[in-house]
C-alpha cells in the first residue's frame, strides 16, 4: 500500500502558444518510510512535482492520492486541512517569519490547528530540541547562521507530526559543513519512520536516500533503488559526464541527463513523435 | 483557529509593525475624533437650550409674531419654518391688548425691543439689547432679581433700568451699580436691579439675558414715540390645565384681529422644547454627517495601508498557507488586525475629543456633553468602518497562491 500514488498526472501552465508542460502524464507511487531523492536539471519539474504532492498545487490533469484518498479534487479549504495534518516543508529559503522568535516559528502550524498558545510552545520546544537548537528559542531567524536556520524550518516541518517530509533543494543555500548536518537530520527523521521526498542537485546527498528519481522536460526518466551510504549507479555515470560538459553544450541546450541517458531520451522522443499525446492542448516548451 | 489566537497573531503583527499601525489608526482618530466633537456640541448645546426653555413655567405659552410652525389638523408640529423664526416681524401694543385680554388669561408679557444705546458719562454698551417689559416678568421667566428689586406697576411711566449680570459688569465696571443712572435715548434712567446669571445658550445671544436692559413698557412706548416691536408675549393661564384653551383663545383673537390670517405663533413649552429639539438634532446630525466623511476617509486609509502590508507580506501569507492555514483562517487574520486597529482608533479618537470638548468648554458657552451612547455608538462606527474597508485587504491576502507568495521576493 502507497502513502503516495501519482498516476498519469500532468501539470500545464499558461495557455495555448505558450503553454508550458511541465509535468507530462507522471506516474510514481511512494511508500511510508522512503527517502526520495529527486534529481534533474533545473526546469524538468522537480519543484512543480513537490508543491503538487504536498498539496499546494492542483494537477491539471491525472490522479492523485495521499494515504489512499483521492485528493486531486479537494477544495482549497480541505487541501490547506489534509497539507497541515499530513505535509510538512522544508525550503531552499528556509522560509521563517522575521517578526517571529525561533520558538514561534517552530509553533506556528499549530496555531492554525487551534492549539491553545501554552501547549503550542512547549511542543514547538520538544521539537527544538529533537534538531539541537533549544538555546537557541528566543533568537531571530537573523541572527541564525543558515545552517541553524534550516535545522528550525526541519523543526517547524516536523511539529504536527506529518506523514511526509517534503524537501526542495534543502541545503541549496548551505555550506558543506551546515548541509552534513541538516541532511544527518533528515537521515534521522528517516531512520525513525518518517518518508521523506527531496530535491537536490548533489549528488553526494543520494547517499542518504534508498530511491533516486531523475527528472527530464517534466518526465521521469530514471528511478532505481539505491543503498543507503551508496551513489547509484547511473548517477555515477551523470557525475563522470558533468566533466565532459562544457560550455558549448551548455549554449547547445545540452544537458548533463541527455548525456547520461541519451538512449532514453532519444527513444521517448521517438515515441511521442510516432503517437502524440492524447491531449491536443499540450505543448512543449520547455528550455531543452 | 480560535478567536484568541487570532487576536494573539493580529496583536503581535500591530506590534511589530508599530509606525505603520499609527499612521494607519491616524485616520480613524481623526474621523471619530471629529465626529464624537461635533456630537457632543450639539448634545451639549441641546441641553443648555432646553435648561433656558426650563426658565419658563411649565404652563407658560410664547407668542410670536411670524408663522414658523405648521400643525396637523390634531395641532401636533409637523414642520418648523426657520426663516420665519428668524425674520424680524412684530406686534403691535394692539396686537398686546388682544392677547392680554384674551380668555382665561392671568399674566401676559410682553417683551419689546426698543432700539438704542445705553450709556454712561464715561461708556456706551453697544452689544446687547433694551427690552421694555412689564412688571410681571420675573414671575414668568424663573429669573431672580439678585440686587434690588424689579420695577413695579405703582409708578409705570418711571425711568428705571433693570441690568443684566454683564451689562452691570460693562456699562459701570461693578457688579452692583444699583442706584447709578445710564442714559438711553436722551433720557436718564436709574439702575433699580441687577438680574441673576442667566444660563446662556450659545445658538441664540439675541435673548441673552445677561445682556439685557429692562425698563418699564409704558416707559418704553414713551421714549420710542409710542411705536412697540414686541418680539415676544409670555403668557400665563389663570390654571393649570388651562393651557391648550388659552393657546386656542389667544390664536383664535390675534387671527380675528389680523384679517383671519395666521402669522403668528403660539407655542406652548412642549412645542418650544420638541421645535428647538428637532432643529438641534437635524443641525446636529447634518454636521456630524459631515464629519463622518473623514470617517470614511480614514477607513479608505486602513484600506490603502492593509492593501501595502498584504503586498509586503506576501511571503509570509505564502509560509502561513504552506503550514496549512486555510483562506479564512488568513482572511480571519487580516480581518481581525483591521478591526483592532480601528477600535485602536476609536478609543483614540474619543480621548482627542475628550480634550477638545473640555477647551471648548473652557474658551466658549458651549458644554459639550459627552454621553456613553455617543461613546458607544462611535466605537461601533469606528469598528464597522475598519472590518468594511478591511475586507478588501483580507480577501486579496486569502486569495493569494501560496506557490506564487511564497516565490514572492
Ligand atoms: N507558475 C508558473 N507559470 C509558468 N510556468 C511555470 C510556473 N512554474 C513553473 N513553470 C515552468 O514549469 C517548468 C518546471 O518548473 P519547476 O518545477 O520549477 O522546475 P525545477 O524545480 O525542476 O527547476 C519550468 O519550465 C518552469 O518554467
Ligand atoms: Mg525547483
Amino acid at each position: 500500500m502507497s502513502l503516495i500514488e501519482l498516476k498519469e498526472v500532468s501539470k500545464l501552465y499558461g495557455f495555448g502558444d505558450a503553454t508550458v508542460v511541465a509535468l507530462d502524464e507522471i506516474n510514481i507511487s511512494v511508500s511510508k518510510g522512503e527517502f526520495v531523492a529527486v534529481m534533474g536539471p533545473s526546469g524538468s519539474g522537480k519543484s512543480t512535482l513537490m508543491n503538487l504532492i504536498g498539496l499546494l498545487d492542483r494537477p491539471t490533469h491525472g490522479s492523485f492520492s495521499l494515504n489512499d484518498r483521492s485528493v486531486e479534487r479537494l477544495r482549497t479549504n480541505q487541501r490547506a486541512k489534509v497539507r497541515r495534518d499530513t505535509i510538512g516543508f522544508v525550503f531552499q529559503s528556509f522560509n521563517l517569519l522575521p517578526k517571529l522568535t525561533v520558538l514561534e516559528n517552530v509553533a506556528l502550524p499549530l496555531v492554525y490547528k487551534g492549539i491553545t498558545q501554552t501547549r503550542r510552545l512547549k511542543q514547538a520546544g520538544a521539537m527544538l530540541e529533537r534538531v539541537g537548537l533549544s538555546d537557541r528559542e528566543q533568537f531571530y531567524p537573523k541572527q541564525l547562521s543558515g545552517g541553524q536556520a534550516q535545522r528550525v524550518a526541519i523543526a517547524r516541518a516536523l511539529v504536527n507530526n506529518p506523514h511526509i517530509i517534503i524537501a526542495d533543494e534543502p541545503t541549496g543555500n548551505l555550506d558543506s559543513q551546515s548541509s552534513r548536518l541538516v541532511m544527518e537530520l533528515l537521515a534521522d527523521i528517516h531512520k525513525s519512520g518518517g518518508t521523506i521526498l527531496m530535491v537536490t542537485h548533489n549528488p553526494e546527498l543520494t547517499r542518504y536516500a534508498t530511491r533516486v528519481v531523475f527528472m527530464h522536460d517534466g518526465d521521469i526518466i530514471g528511478d532505481e533503488q539505491s543503498a543507503l551510504g551508496q551513489v547509484p549507479k547511473l548517477l555515477k555515470k551523470t557525475m563522470y559526464s558533468l566533466s565532459r560538459f562544457s560550455l558549448e553544450d551548455d549554449l547547445a541546450g545540452v544537458s548533463v541527463l541527455m548525456k547520461t541517458f541519451p538512449d532514453k531520451i532519444e527513444k521517448q522522443k521517438a515515441r511521442k513523435k510516432i503517437q502524440p499525446k492524447k491531449r491536443a492542448t499540450k505543448k512543449r516548451t520547455a528550455k531543452k | 483557529m480560535t478567536f484568541g489566537n487570532n487576536m494573539k497573531e493580529a496583536l503581535f503583527s500591530l506590534k511589530t509593525s508599530r509606525w505603520r499601525s499609527m499612521l494607519t489608526v491616524l485616520g480613524i482618530i481623526i474621523g471619530v475624533a471629529s465626529v464624537v466633537t461635533i456630537v457632543s456640541i450639539g448634545e451639549g448645546v441641546r441641553k443648555q437650550v432646553e435648561g433656558q426653555i426650563n426658565i419658563l413655567g411649565s404652563d407658560t405659552i410664547t407668542v410670536r409674531p411670524g408663522k414658523s410652525v405648521t400643525r396637523n389638523s390634531e395641532g401636533k408640529i409637523i414642520d418648523v419654518n426657520l426663516l420665519a423664526s428668524q425674520s424680524n416681524g412684530s406686534f403691535s401694543n394692539n396686537d398686546y391688548e388682544v392677547i392680554s385680554k384674551s380668555k382665561n388669561v392671568l399674566v401676559s408679557v410682553p417683551f419689546s425691543k426698543i432700539s438704542a444705546v445705553a450709556k454712561t458719562d464715561e461708556r456706551e454698551f453697544l452689544d446687547g439689547n433694551v427690552v421694555a417689559t412689564t412688571s410681571e416678568l420675573p414671575k414668568v421667566l424663573k429669573q431672580k432679581v439678585l440686587y434690588g428689586e424689579f420695577f413695579d406697576d405703582k409708578n409705570p411711566n418711571k425711568n428705571i433700568a433693570i441690568l443684566g449680570k454683564k451689562v452691570a459688569q460693562e456699562l459701570f465696571n461693578e457688579n452692583v451699580p444699583i442706584g447709578k443712572s445710564l442714559q438711553i435715548r436722551e433720557e436718564q434712567f436709574i439702575v433699580g436691579g441687577i438680574m441673576d446669571n442667566y444660563a446662556n445658550n450659545p445658538l441664540s445671544p439675541s435673548t441673552d439675558y445677561n445682556r439685557t436692559i429692562f425698563i418699564p413698557y409704558e416707559t418704553g412706548k414713551k421714549i420710542s414715540g409710542g411705536q412697540t416691536q414686541i418680539y415676544q408675549v409670555l403668557v400665563v393661564p389663570e390654571a393649570i390645565g388651562l393651557t391648550d384653551e388659552v393657546a386656542k383663545n389667544i390664536t383664535i383673537n390675534l387671527q380675528k384681529a389680523h384679517g383671519n390670517q395666521e402669522d403668528f405663533t403660539v407655542l406652548k413649552k412642549e412645542d418650544t422644547l420638541a421645535v428647538t429639539n428637532g432643529i438641534l438634532k437635524l443641525l446636529t446630525s447634518l454636521i456630524a454627517g459631515l464629519a463622518g466623511i473623514s470617517l470614511i476617509v480614514g477607513g479608505i486609509g486602513i484600506m490603502n495601508i492593509m492593501l501595502l502590508s498584504v503586498t509586503e507580506r506576501t511571503r509570509e501569507i505564502g509560509v502561513r498557507k504552506a503550514v496549512g492555514a486555510t483562506n479564512r483562517q488568513i482572511l480571519n487574520q487580516f480581518l481581525t488586525e483591521a478591526a483592532i486597529l480601528s477600535l485602536a482608533g476609536g478609543f483614540l479618537g474619543i480621548i482627542v475629543s475628550l480634550v477638545v470638548d473640555y477647551a471648548i468648554a473652557l474658551f466658549t458657552d458651549i458644554v459639550p456633553a459627552i454621553t456613553f451612547p455617543i461613546m458607544g455608538i462611535a466605537l461601533v462606527l469606528a469598528l464597522a468602518v475598519g472590518v468594511f474597508f478591511g475586507i478588501t485587504p483580507a480577501l486579496k491576502a486569502a486569495s493569494k497562491d501560496p506557490i506564487d507568495a511564497l516565490r514572492y521576493e
